[in-house]
């Protein structure tokens, strides 16, 4: 039983408090990412899992065990580090096997676990050599042999893949997720990469300043967004907040922007409004295109007119900049023609896909 | 060579006058060691009369316990630097990675230690090792030696290892290390530079270390205090002086051609590290 209990975990450096009351509940063989920008506490999270951060005040579980007390080796770990940490001064096979030797296994034993990790990693032909003559990705496999070798409960992956270009990055992550199907242990994974995040998570954990921001799948993140925080960080492009306020054409509320348009509630936002309170309305770039050139949409759409601010063709799509009022809002041009620079023209918003939030405390009025 | 830069030969002629500056007295030293006394009284650079001969070297040979003092030199100067070697990255590691209470007031005292000049300790040393009896054994010599050495040993082998991967450290311990072990199997085979630094400093300046030996050593004395003995009460026998100090010279200059590869300043750390 490997599944992971964080309970009010705190950290603190000193006076300075970095972890604010942390819970979190993983399952056994789960995949779970956890993913923020620099500063956020992932890292100093994961190291408190590890056994290498004390804990100020709170407990983790690793299975059924209360392990806040214990050292790394006794609490069925592995970790895989950002930078490798491969011991330079030995061989690939001394790297696989230090861990086992240092616990005391025969040494045929080591050589069989080593052999095996090797082989479901393809590092057969590299276990004489030195990490000095590895490739990056090759130094970034014999970490995970590493771990792998030990035959841990939990794998912890500490931004592994930050170091990689970027079509190395793409292959490692199908390796760490076929890894993953292999041993079906629990992984905690930590990465500031929202890519990553989408591509490799069961559920991904978002955090920010201590504190956990929302706990979903990536789906659930995606599509139902907490706060401004979440719906910005998780999608590329970021979804476009756009600043004004609720207001009524004497029926039915509006959104008036900032010096902007006037735009449609979402239907399923309507009761949540009220008349004044200043908001932001979140456009992500797929529910918004150019007339004639978006998705197949199903509910409510909204056409208005906008001018062209600026323009990226991507080859399958375009994306457009336009300003709306203070804001600017990307709209994603399926199947693209010319666009000109200061060009108007008929854009269409499918309204059940743009969200609400509250200017003030920032969270999604959908809940 | 290329016409469109040519580098200037100021330099070059400059940098010759200074080393002609430094290999002079080497030369000198070897020209009194194999000319007659009597030539080299009114200076080795004289050349009135001229004549070679290796009756100096054969004299110091015959009379005095050259082999002897060799080898007390190298066992000093080698235990010493051992000591050295060992022991620094010992108190190193515990300063840059460990955390204890009065660890910033201790190493600030230690290297402050530096600044004691040696002078000082004569007297209490002498009458602690004669109180011990180790009056005329050689680890009378050795112990101060690599105690002293701990000042700038420590502070030397602290700030390379202050730059060594935190995370060497982390996966050490994830593998089941504790600090006793992650400094034996990780970090020293790991810091040969800085030991290698401290070897080579603390074997040069033990080998030439004359006041501690003089005092403390009677019967196994090193080289440094064999020079002294052949300077003669009634004879400078400068010759011979050359002689002793040429052998005395040869073996720290041999040490340092074969090792200066680790004083390369910024000597990377081969690493198993993405950079």
């Amino acid at each position: 039983m490997a599944s992971i209990a964080l309970n009010n975990l705190v950290k603190e450096f000193g006076e300075t408090r970095v972890l604010h009351s942390i819970d979190l509940d993983i399952k056994d063989g789960e995949f779970v990412v956890f993913v923020g920008p620099s500063g956020c506490g992932k890292s100093t999270t994961l190291r408190m899992v590890a056994g290498l951060e004390s804990v100020s005040s709170g407990e983790i579980r690793i299975g059924d065990r209360e392990v806040s007390g214990l050292a790394p080796k006794d609490r069925g770990i592995s970790m895989v580090f950002q930078d490798y940490a491969l011991y330079p001064h030995m061989t690939v096979r001394k790297n696989l096997g230090f861990g086992l030797k240092v616990s005391g296994t025969p040494a045929a034993e080591i050589t069989q676990k080593v052999d095996e990790a090797a082989k479901m990693l393809g590092l057969e032909q590299l276990l004489d050599r030195k990490p000095k003559q590895l490739s990056g990705g090759q130094r970034q496999r014999v970490a995970m042999g590493r771990a792998i070798v030990r035959s841990p409960e939990v794998y912890l992956f500490d931004e592994p893949l930050s170091n990689l270009d970027a079509k190395l990055r793409t292959q490692m992550r199908s390796e760490i997720k076929r890894l993953h199907k292999k041993v079906r242990n629990t992984i905690i994974y930590v990465t500031h990469d929202q890519i990553e995040a989408m591509t490799m998570a069961d559920r991904i954990v978002v955090m920010r300043g201590g504190h956990i921001e929302q706990v979903g799948t990536p789906s659930e993140l995606f599509k139902s967004p907490a706060n401004v925080f979440v719906a910005t960080f998780i999608g590329s492009p970021p979804m476009a907040m756009v600043d004004g306020e609720i207001v009524t054409d004497g029926a039915s509320p509006m959104f008036q922007a900032v010096n902007g348009p006037l735009l449609p509630i979402p239907a399923r936002l309507r009761d949540k409004v009220k008349v004044g309170q200043k908001v932001f309305y979140g456009i992500r770039s797929d529910s918004f295109s150019p007339v004639g050139h978006s998705l197949p949409r199903a509910g409510e759409v909204h056409q208005m007119s906008c001018t062209v601010d600026h323009v990226e063709p991507l080859g399958a799509e375009t994306l457009i900049s336009v300003a709306l009022g203070t804001s600017t809002v990307l709209s994603k041009m399926f199947n693209p023609s010319e666009v000109d620079i200061d060009e108007t023209r008929a854009f269409e918003l499918e309204l059940d896909g743009c969200y609400l939030f509250d200017k003030g405390t920032e969270q999604s009025l959908d809940l | 060579m290329n016409d469109i830069y040519k580098p200037p030969l100021w330099p070059m002629v400059l940098i010759g006058v200074v080393s002609l500056i430094w290999v002079l007295p080497l030369i000198g030293i070897i020209m009194t060691s194999i000319r007659p006394e009597g030539e080299t009284l009114k200076g080795w650079w004289n050349i009135e009369e001229f004549t070679l001969t290796l009756e100096a070297w054969r004299e110091v040979w015959v009379n005095y316990p050259l082999w002897d003092a060799l080898w007390n030199s190298i066992k000093i100067a080698g235990l010493s630097s051992l000591g050295s070697i060992l022991l620094a990255p010992m108190g190193a590691y515990a300063f840059a990675f460990l955390n204890f209470p009065g660890k910033k007031v201790t190493f600030l005292l230690l290297v402050n230690a530096f600044v004691i000049p040696n002078q000082i300790l004569i007297i209490p040393l002498f009458t602690l090792w004669r109180n011990v009896g180790l009056i005329d054994n050689i680890f009378s010599v050795i112990i101060p030696f690599v105690a002293l050495s701990m000042a700038w040993a420590v502070f030397l082998v602290r700030n390379y290892l202050v730059d060594f991967p935190r995370s060497l450290i982390d996966a050490a311990h994830i593998d089941g290390c504790g600090h006793v072990r992650t400094f034996w199997s990780v970090v020293l085979p790991n810091a040969l530079t800085p030991m290698a630094a401290v070897g080579i400093l603390q074997f040069m300046w033990t080998w030439n270390s004359l006041m501690l030996p003089m005092l403390f050593l009677r019967e196994n004395i090193p080289l440094p205090v064999l020079l002294t003995k052949i300077k003669g009460t009634y004879e400078p026998n400068w010759d011979q002086v050359a002689v002793a100090t040429i052998i005395t010279s040869v073996i720290p200059l041999l040490i340092f051609l074969y090792f200066q590869k680790y004083f390369a300043a910024g000597a990377s750390n081969q690493s198993g590290q993405k950079g």
